[in-house]
């Protein structure tokens, strides 16, 4: 199982203090902290894509190249690559070419974005959003697995003989996770393909996303990709840690209470009690995450969001040593403990290739 | 059956509430169904916080879904600035957009004087007729003099027994029901064509008509079906 850490990339005011820092602050801060993803050991980093303040992510590939460079063994991911307005011939370009900078720890989470507007700012029409999304995505998928394809759609100008380049780092393009909260159609896609599905469940109760993920995994079993314990499943969630309950509620509190996407709503305990959102001990963390098990099934990889709410560089650093050290060993121990033979292990470049070359050795032997 | 009663009073006692029990005794008259009330003042912050959050509480989903189920519905406010109160308006602009349709609604309002009787014409009819819910005829608009004088209890049974015609159509021969002091009527009769695609709609497990499978929760269109319909064009 994978765990690691996504940010959405937002630029918000430390509510205790009124300062925001600025983009370039932002921008060297998240790349600080995926650093710190890696010395602290955890698995993946993945960025959001936005092309709208207060966000600064709008250059997934730009960022996670130079993360690339200063680290070894963490996987670069995104947290969402929008199928919908991108090219696919781009992003088909854009991953294959990370994936040869970082040596084939890359991959991909597509997803339809945040906010209706990015639609028009890229030419397209809202009302054509899943329809981009399953058209853009069969483009990606044949522009990475033939060499020469030539295609024609509804969204795009059509191919003749187009090879997108470079080709996919040993012939194996990078694993795809689609991620959706409440369309069922990418379930449905994620199954289809056979490939990840993510839920992003952090702001959603716990009945909503067994739903979804059942669906994907009964779709994935129905499209003979394996049973539906065997479909790659991925979750996130979100924490403030500290070694007393009491004082990482206290220090929490105010950020909850005024960051955009938490305050002004319900309470800190209201909000935790229905959400994933988890504020206190890392004990307390280690038992929330575990729990997800219960509902969402054996899964392949637990995404926490640290960086939110506004909270200074220097917390979300504290914190990612905390998860670092006292949460993820003993998640990594638990989860391993739990799960059963034939489940799974999070899909990587090397056991994918390998499985690559064991499937073409078996094709040629018969 | 189900009548489900929703309230948007915010005093107690409540004049909107004393309206919404009115209409509804007034429909068990005719139709022998469940009652249930849903005081929306009750609910005011969850509906609230489901606006922030994007999903209801346990409470509020609960209260959407008794709705959804209802065979019919009584939905009565009160009349603030000349219109349904925000309250009122809320949980309906939260509720699934298929949850209502086909439903037979009575709706009723309360003010201080007449001058704003036509708010349920002007201001309930159409949202529920945006939700594709089955609008009766006749609404029932209460002013404080109202509550002295003879008509309200009239305009009360007439709705009452419309509702309940519209709930169990073919327990009331056609023709009778509409504003009859006949008491419960009974024998099979025609029931009216209410809507033919809404009796024919899937409908989730609380009953609601809805574009959701009940089988495992979300509708499945298959992928082939999706990626081919791109292709045909």
């Amino acid at each position: 199982m994978q765990f690691g850490i996504f940010t959405v990339g937002d630029v918000t005011p430390d509510p205790t203090t009124g300062r925001a820092p600025s983009e370039h602050e932002r921008i060297k801060a998240m790349l600080a902290i995926a650093q710190k993803a890696e010395e602290v050991g955890l698995d993946v980093f993945a960025t959001g894509e936005h092309h709208n303040p207060p966000f600064v992510p709008s250059s997934p590939t730009t960022m996670l190249g130079y993360i690339a460079a200063r680290t070894e063994n963490l996987i670069l991911s995104t947290s969402t690559t929008l199928i919908t307005t991108n090219d696919p011939v781009k992003i088909a370009e854009d991953f294959a070419m990370l994936q040869h900078v970082a040596d084939g720890r890359v991959d991909l989470m597509t997803g339809r974005g945040n906010t209706g507007p990015v639609y028009p700012w890229f030419g397209k029409d809202i009302r054509d959003g899943i329809d981009l999304a399953i058209e853009n995505y069969a483009l990606l998928r044949r522009l990475w697995d033939e060499d020469v394809v030539t295609w024609k759609g509804k969204f795009r100008t059509p191919l003749q003989s187009f090879t997108s380049t470079p080709r996919p780092l040993d012939g194996v393009a990078p694993f795809v996770w689609h991620g959706s909260i409440r369309s069922p159609e990418i379930a449905e896609q994620a199954a289809y393909y056979g490939d990840g599905f993510f839920h992003n469940n952090i702001f959603w109760p716990a009945s909503h996303t067994e739903q979804m993920v059942n669906l994907y995994r009964q779709r994935y079993a129905h499209y003979g990709h394996g049973t539906p314990e065997q479909a790659i499943v991925g979750l996130g969630g979100q924490v403030f840690m500290r070694k007393n309950s009491q004082d990482a509620v206290r220090e929490f509190r105010p950020y909850f209470d005024n960051a955009p996407v938490y305050g002004h709503g319900p309470s800190l305990e209201e909000f935790t009690s229905q959400t994933p959102l988890t504020v206190g001990s890392p004990q307390q963390v280690i038992e929330r995450t575990l729990s997800f098990r219960d509902y969402a099934g054996d899964y392949q990889r637990q995404l926490f969001l640290m960086d939110h709410a506004g909270l200074p560089l220097k917390t979300v650093l504290e914190q990612l040593d905390l998860l670092g050290e006292e949460v993820v060993p003993v998640l990594r121990k638990e989860f391993a403990g739990l799960r059963p033979a034939g489940v799974p292990d999070a899909p990587t470049h090397p056991a994918r290739v390998a499985a690559a070359q064991e499937t073409s050795t078996e094709g040629t032997q018969a | 059956m189900k009548l489900v009663v929703v309230s948007a009073g915010l005093s107690t006692p409540s004049s909107t509430r004393l309206l919404a029990d009115r209409l509804s005794a007034a429909t068990l008259r005719h139709v022998d169904a469940e009652p249930e009330v849903i005081e929306l003042r009750g609910l005011a912050t969850d509906i609230a916080q489901h606006f922030v959050t994007g999903f209801p509480s346990a409470r509020l989903a609960a209260a959407l879904d008794a709705v959804a189920a209802a065979d019919g519905l009584i939905a009565v406010t009160p009349v603030f600035a000349g219109s349904y109160s925000g309250l009122f308006k809320s949980f309906f602009d939260v509720i699934d957009k298929d949850a209502l349709t086909g439903k037979p609604v009575l709706v009723g309002a309360t003010g201080g004087t007449a001058r704003h009787s036509l708010a349920t014409e002007h201001a309930l009819r159409p949202l529920f007729t945006y939700l594709r819910a089955l609008v009766l005829p006749t609404a029932v608009y209460a002013a404080a003099e109202d509550w002295g004088e003879d008509g309200l209890a009239q305009r009360i049974t007439r709705a009452g027994a419309e509702l309940a015609r519209f709930m169990a159509p073919a327990t009331v021969p056609a023709g009778r029901g509409f504003g009859s002091d006949a008491g419960p009527a009974a024998g099979p009769g025609p029931g009216p064509d209410v809507d033919t695609a809404a009796a024919i709609a899937p409908r989730s497990l609380t009953g609601a008509i809805t574009s959701v499978d009940p089988a495992d929760g979300f509708e499945v269109v298959p992928f082939e079906q999706r990626l081919a319909a791109l292709r045909a064009e």
